[in-house]
This record gives C-alpha cells, sequence and structure tokens, in this order.
C-alpha cells in the first residue's frame, strides 16, 4: 500500500527544490490551525494556536457551550484570544464586511502617576466647588452630569464608562467634603 | 463555508500522500470533496495485522467545524465497531471533535482504536461481551474476519469448516459468519437462532 499511495507529488520532490521545502515549512508555520490556509486576520490563543479569525469565530459560534481551543483544548474564548497585526496590514481589504471584527488589541496605558491621585485632585475639587458656592457648585455637577462631555463622547465604549464611573466617584465625593466641612 | 471544506480536503490528500505513514491511503469518491475512501493498515500485534480496512468517509457542508462521517466498509469484529453497519464508537468523531483535527489524525485514531479496545464503551455489544468474558475467542474471531474481509494473513480453518456447514444449509456467508460469532462458534446454537 506504501506504494500505491506514494504518487506524483511525493515522486518529484526530492529530486526537485530544497530551499523551496524549506521555505514551504516557514510557511507552514504561518498556517491557520483550521483553514490549514495562510492565517488572515490573525489571531493567536493564550496557549499559542495560531488561527484566522473568521475560522476561530466560526468554531467558537459553533459550539457555544463548549469553547475550547481547536488544537489543544485549552480553554478559549473571545476576550482571551490576541490579534496579530503584521506590517502592512492595514491595506489588506477590511474583514468587517464579512465577519465580525476581530477583537481589538487590548493597549494598557504605562501606570506612571502610581497610586491614587488623592490630595493634589482633592485640591482641584475644592477649587471648583468651592464652599462658597456651595448649593450651585453639587447642582451643576449633578445637572451636567447627564450629558456627555464633548472631549470624552467619541471614545471607545469602556473608555467612557470608566470616565463616568469616576465623575461619580468624585461628586461623591465633594458632596461628603462639604458635609463635613458644615458638620465638624 | 463549504469553501473552507473543499480547500481543507484537498490539503489533506496531499498531507496523507506526502505523509511518512506507508499504512493509510485517502482517495476521492466521484471527484466529489464529499465522499472520500480511507484506507488504514491493521496495527501490528493485534488480530487485525495484515488486514487492509476500508472506511468510507463523507464530509459535512461545514467541516472543518463538524466531524466526518466515517465508517467501515470492511467487516471488522471489533468492540467498538458494528460488525453490521461499520459505525465507528470514537470520541474525536463526535463531542470531542476538534477543528485542527485532519483526516490523517483521524485515520490514525482509528488505527489505535484497533489496537485498543474500549469494551466498556462498545458500539457492537455481541462483540463487547465476547472480549470480555473469552478474549482468546474473541481474538481469534476477530482474526478471522481480518483474514476473510481485510486479506489478513491467518487463516483459521476450524471457523472456515462451521461456516462451511451452515453455507451447505442454505445459510449466507456473512449471515452464518455473524450468527457462529455471536455463539461463540457454537454451530447448534447459531443454527437454533438463524433457523428460529
Amino acid at each position: 500500500m506504501a506504494e500505491t499511495s506514494e504518487t506524483k507529488p511525493s515522486a518529484s520532490a526530492p529530486g526537485g527544490d530544497a530551499g523551496g521545502e524549506e521555505d514551504k515549512r516557514d510557511e507552514r508555520m504561518l498556517e491557520c490551525n483550521i483553514c490549514l490556509d495562510t492565517a488572515r486576520d490573525a489571531v493567536v490563543s493564550m496557549c499559542g494556536h495560531l488561527f484566522c479569525w473568521p475560522c476561530l469565530h466560526q468554531w467558537l459560534e459553533t459550539r457555544p457551550s463548549r469553547q475550547v481551543c481547536p488544537v489543544c483544548k485549552a480553554a478559549i474564548s473571545r476576550d482571551k484570544v490576541i490579534p496579530l497585526y503584521g506590517r502592512g496590514n492595514t491595506k489588506q481589504e477590511d474583514p468587517r464586511n464579512k465577519v465580525p471584527p476581530r477583537p481589538a488589541g487590548q493597549r494598557t496605558e504605562p501606570e506612571n502617576n502610581s497610586g491614587f491621585p488623592g490630595f493634589s485632585f482633592g485640591e482641584g475639587f475644592h477649587m471648583s466647588f468651592g464652599i462658597g458656592a456651595f448649593p450651585f457648585g453639587v447642582f451643576t455637577s449633578t445637572f451636567n452630569f447627564g450629558d456627555p462631555r464633548p472631549s470624552a463622547a467619541p471614545r471607545g465604549t469602556a473608555q467612557y464608562e470608566e470616565e463616568q464611573f469616576l465623575s461619580k466617584i468624585f461628586l461623591w465625593v465633594a458632596i461628603l467634603f462639604v458635609l463635613w466641612l458644615i458638620f465638624a | 463555508m463549504a469553501n473552507i471544506a473543499a480547500k481543507r480536503i484537498k490539503r489533506e490528500i496531499i498531507e496523507v500522500v506526502k505523509g511518512e505513514e506507508g499504512v493509510l491511503k485517502l482517495e476521492l469518491v466521484n471527484n466529489a470533496w464529499t465522499d472520500l475512501l480511507g484506507e488504514i493498515a491493521g496495527p501490528p500485534d493485534t488480530p487485525y495485522e495484515g488486514g487492509l480496512f476500508k472506511l468510507e468517509i463523507k464530509i459535512p457542508e461545514t467541516y472543518p467545524f463538524n466531524p466526518p462521517k466515517v465508517r467501515f466498509i470492511t467487516k471488522v469484529w471489533h468492540p467498538n465497531v458494528s460488525s453490521v453497519t461499520g459505525a465507528i464508537c470514537l470520541d474525536i468523531l463526535k463531542d470531542q471533535w476538534a477543528a485542527a483535527l485532519t483526516l490523517r489524525t483521524v485515520l490514525l485514531s482509528i488505527q489505535a482504536l484497533l489496537a485498543s479496545a474500549e469494551p466498556n464503551d462498545p458500539q457492537d455489544a455481541v462483540v463487547a461481551r465476547q472480549y470480555i468474558e473469552n478474549e482468546p475467542l474473541f481474538e481469534l474471531t476477530a482474526r478471522h474476519w481480518t483474514n476473510v474481509y481485510a486479506n489478513g494473513p491467518t487463516v483459521v480453518w476450524e471457523f472456515n469448516q462451521k461456516v462451511q456447514t451452515l453455507l451447505e444449509m442454505g445459510v449466507d456467508e456473512h449471515n452464518a459468519r455473524v450468527a457462529l460469532s455471536t455463539y461463540n462458534w457454537d454451530v447448534e446454537g447459531a443454527t437454533e437462532q438463524i433457523f428460529s
């Protein structure tokens, strides 16, 4: 049977291109583990396996109850894959027309302002809320609260929510501070 | 998405043909990528040694997101393969399928299944019972089936003669073999079952 299964392709390989074989090996390193083609819109799982995002997305859709890596069966999820951006990636056609966009890269800002920016910020509030204008200050900030500030609005939704949350906290800190000033 | 399936099948056939294992064979049936014919060699040091087993492989539209449907065409006497339909009980062909598995790995897994039966998770209860209760007889029966259906080297004369006995009573050869295998090669029991 070994003889019958070895047809033309393997017979021509040894005599032909040894360098080409090497190149092919390199190419295979970048093949999607699902479609076995060169990965496009590549993402990599936490366990290190490479896929096309459309392929992986369909795999996750196929079995929503059991989301495992198609290669090693480690737990996997949409949020835990990392997109790979090579050079010239942006010039390619936009895949989002066909499939859901692959998850965005998570970009964490470097933490150079360590810890909670406590006292200096508190002074800021001092100034803007002011003890004298106390009731108006609270009212204006309360009423302002609902509408998004023009600079913050168009950002990514996660950041926007974070800002809303922060401003809420600061509002409460200010109120408590004012109350403390009155009753103490 | 049928596109992915067709493309993958082409690559997978090349992979099997180029592969180092001289024990696998994979080819298209009717030039349609949905139907393939696989062939595996019986693993050494098993009752299936020396046999060649043909498999029917049907590729679903949703391949590789869903597993291929694989069954034995060649008749096999094995706890995890139906002696009637050739259906295979193998987890990776069901819920343990993963999209990175290929027809090559599927064929290798089936080959491995031949080498290590799982009688506690049987596809064929009759075979599994024989495997558990009388393993030497199971092995001889499996060897006999390999000889008759898969061109295996070991001729079991005793079993051939018993099949011949039933043949002379006008019983179809395969039915006779199934009945005898089921009744642990007891001719009377097999005859009773056939004519009852």
